[in-house]
């Protein structure tokens, strides 16, 4: 038998090989932690986030998104880097990923490390070295910029308690919506042993806020919070499903974010859908304006979805498309509704609905008034009037304004730029025919 | 009937905050007195045109009675909506100024969008403060060979002296320089001191900005890196333009064709 030596690997190629297996991870947030730096250091935190660049798929670039391995002991059948594949493999040392964070976060192309991995023997071992890299960047080199790191399911959770205390914010990745599609797809993960290091880190996070309410210089524990993701088109899972889910891990486990990621087939596995037009990028895009919803809009899953209507409409998005199934709530009077109400109005926005409170104590709004705050009147008008008149007359009806709210008039040039590459036939599609 | 009064003032937070300490101390009213940035080229009848020459003692006066009325943040939402090129923002300030005062808004005057002026003030300030944020992620460093980080932007306000304070906090010990190529301004920041502005210098020579060894060898990883990280199934290059306009994208390593 021949032996074949692999010759040592340039950087070049290990970040290649490592950036490539890291893709498919969605977060790239680098929001929610504010630190100034110490003056003895390098970085520093701003709670808005920076994205440092933009790919050729519009995804910001904040984060130097890397696996510390591709090797992996599991064989999730929608993985790249599961143990079947046959991919080339690699693996940073801590200091190589110290090198690349430092230098590139000088230069400013990054607002700090993103370090995931796949499961080196065993989940200990892997996230061993994932605290060991993290500890390196923190302490040798006095980096005080971001550093999001995955929990490794099945890891020991005084390891996870330790990678929490270096990290800004940690994820644990749920992967499918139910434990059903988890145990098709993912034979060697289960949702008990994901949930697990998921109510750890909420445990550590509670338990730091109490420490810091007794003396301020607490070291903190992932100040950004947790997050986690879901493959979303991969797996029959209705949107209710999902947002079912989504809702009760903001509710039960206080995440700061859920991530969807329309499922990209990379593996050709015959268990999983083919998708001869491409990711699922609308029904993303549908799932995330929702989660906005449930976060920053004061809905519930329940009013916008049933059982009844298990999926979102494709035409329109969920809170046009709850108010006009709503009309007995409309017009809101501009000049005495109040913020939870303004929220609900198609076109109005949480910045500008926060101004037209503002607004509202120098005086009565009027129409231009709200162009100039922010408002999408064409979308708002439907809903809405000033003073007690509407913009102009309108039928208030709900086939009349699903259509001049949709696609085919005017709404949404943007979506359809956005989504024109997902196989989607808007043209053919008809609500009315 | 009064004078319509125009007092033309430099395009400087000096030069509008002395004017403003001008159209104060005439006590005649604010309705027919007006702050102008900047020569104008149709001079009108029955008018008349007062240089103003800005003052250190006065500029720290108005700006301290505007901290002081208005609070911080609108006194930095104003100083941001003075480094934009609007032709207006004098005048907008000069009456925002005079609507937080009489008015009696104060720190809330900002949200008075009602008033034309006012509301141009928050769109502007907006508009740099929009600026600001995409060039704290924008920028990139090079490593020159004397080991300073160098950076080269055209920015659309003059937004140097905001950008230095975030990027002295975060990189305290490095030696690093901004420089706005439209304006010929150097934000300089010497390692583990305090950083300054240095307009009229020269241009550096190509010399002086030979890359440091191992520069070019980072700019390709994080070139290669940004190739990488797309997923090709969802490309989309109109939404990475919207995103990041093209007058960015000239600046900085990963887009700029070797």
């Amino acid at each position: 038998m021949e032996m074949r030596i692999a010759p040592a690997m340039s950087m070049m190629d290990k970040l290649n090989i490592l950036a490539e297996a890291a893709k498919y991870d969605v977060s790239c947030s680098s929001s929610g932690s504010s630190r100034s730096g110490d003056g003895k250091g390098i970085g520093n935190t701003v709670a808005s986030g920076l994205c440092h660049s933009f790919a050729a798929d519009g995804r910001c670039i904040s984060l130097l998104k890397i696996l510390f391995t591709n090797e992996c002991i599991y064989d999730c059948k929608y993985c790249m880097n599961r143990r079947s594949n046959d991919v080339p493999r690699a693996s940073f040392t801590p200091d190589e990923v110290c090198e690349l964070t430092m230098e590139f976060y000088r230069r400013n192309y990054i607002e700090g490390l993103f370090l995931s991995s796949g499961i080196l023997y065993s989940p200990d071992y892997t996230m061993e070295l994932i605290c060991q890299t993290v500890y390196k960047l923190r302490t040798v080199h006095h980096f005080q910029g971001y550093i999001h790191v995955k929990a490794i399911p099945g890891a020991d959770a005084a390891l996870i308690s330790k990678a929490g205390f270096l990290a800004d914010r940690m994820s644990v990745n749920l992967e499918l919506p139910t434990a059903e599609s988890l145990r098709k797809l993912a034979p060697n993960k289960h949702r008990k042993t994901i949930l697990r290091p998921m109510k750890l880190i909420q445990n550590g996070i509670t338990q730091n806020r109490n420490e810091l309410v007794l003396y301020n210089h607490a070291p903190r524990f992932c100040e950004a919070g947790q997050s986690t993701q879901m493959i979303i088109g991969a797996t029959p899972e209705s949107d209710y499903q999902i947002m079912a889910v989504a809702e009760s891990l903001y509710q039960k486990f206080s995440l700061k974010r859920v991530y969807y990621s329309a499922f990209v087939n990379v593996n050709q596995d015959k268990e999983l859908p083919a998708l001869p037009g491409g990711p699922p990028l609308l029904r993303e895009h549908r799932l995330y304006q929702a989660d906005w919803l449930l976060r920053y809009y004061d809905f519930t899953v329940e009013e916008l979805l049933s059982e009844e209507r298990p999926n979102f409409n494709m035409m329109i998005d969920p809170k046009a498309d709850w108010a006009v199934r709503h009309l007995e709530q409309f017009p809101v009077e501009i000049n005495r509704a109040d913020y939870r109400l303004l929220l609900r109005v198609p076109g109005i926005g949480v910045k500008s609905a926060r101004r037209i409170i503002n607004a509202r104590r120098f005086g009565r709004l009027n129409f231009e008034d709200l162009k100039k705050i922010g408002v999408v009147l064409k979308r708002a008008l439907y809903f809405i009037t000033c003073g007690g008149k509407m913009m102009y007359p309108t039928k208030i009806e709900e086939n009349y304004i699903v259509r001049n709210l949709t696609y085919q008039n005017f709404a949404n040039r943007k979506e359809r730029q956005l989504f024109s590459g997902d196989g989607m036939q808007y043209e053919q599609m008809s609500l009315f025919s | 009937m009064p004078e319509e009064k125009y007092l033309i003032c430099e395009d400087s937070m000096e030069g509008v905050f002395t004017g403003i300490y001008d159209a104060y101390a005439f006590r005649e009213g604010h309705e027919h007195l007006h702050i102008q940035i900047g020569e104008e080229e149709n001079l009108r009848l029955f008018a008349s045109y007062l240089y103003i020459t800005p003052d250190l003692v006065k500029t720290r006066k108005v700006a301290e009675t505007i901290q002081k009325r208005l609070g911080t943040d609108v006194y930095m939402s104003i100083c941001r909506a003075l480094s934009t090129e609007d032709a207006g923002k004098g005048q907008a300030v000069y009456r925002t100024v005079v609507d937080g005062i009489t008015n009696g808004s104060g720190r809330r005057v900002l949200e008075n969008s009602m008033n034309p002026y006012v509301d141009t003030v928050f769109r502007l300030s907006r508009c740099a403060a929009n600026e600001i944020h995409r060039l704290m992620e924008f920028i990139r460093f090079q490593e020159l060979k004397q080991g300073i980080l160098y950076s080269r932007i055209g920015a659309k306000c003059n937004v140097v002296s905001f950008l230095m304070p975030h990027f002295a906090d975060r990189l305290p010990l490095e030696n690093f320089i901004i420089y706005d190529e439209k304006r010929e301004l150097y934000g300089v920041h010497p390692a583990g001191k305090e950083w300054y502005l240095v307009s009229g210098m020269e241009r550096k020579t190509e010399d002086e900005l030979l890359m440091s060894e191992k520069e070019e060898a980072y700019q390709e990883l994080f070139t290669m890196f940004c190739q990488t990280i797309a997923i090709k199934d969802r490309k989309n290059l109109k939404l990475q333009q919207q995103m990041l306009p093209l007058r960015f994208q000239e600046y900085m390593v990963e887009f700029v064709k070797k």
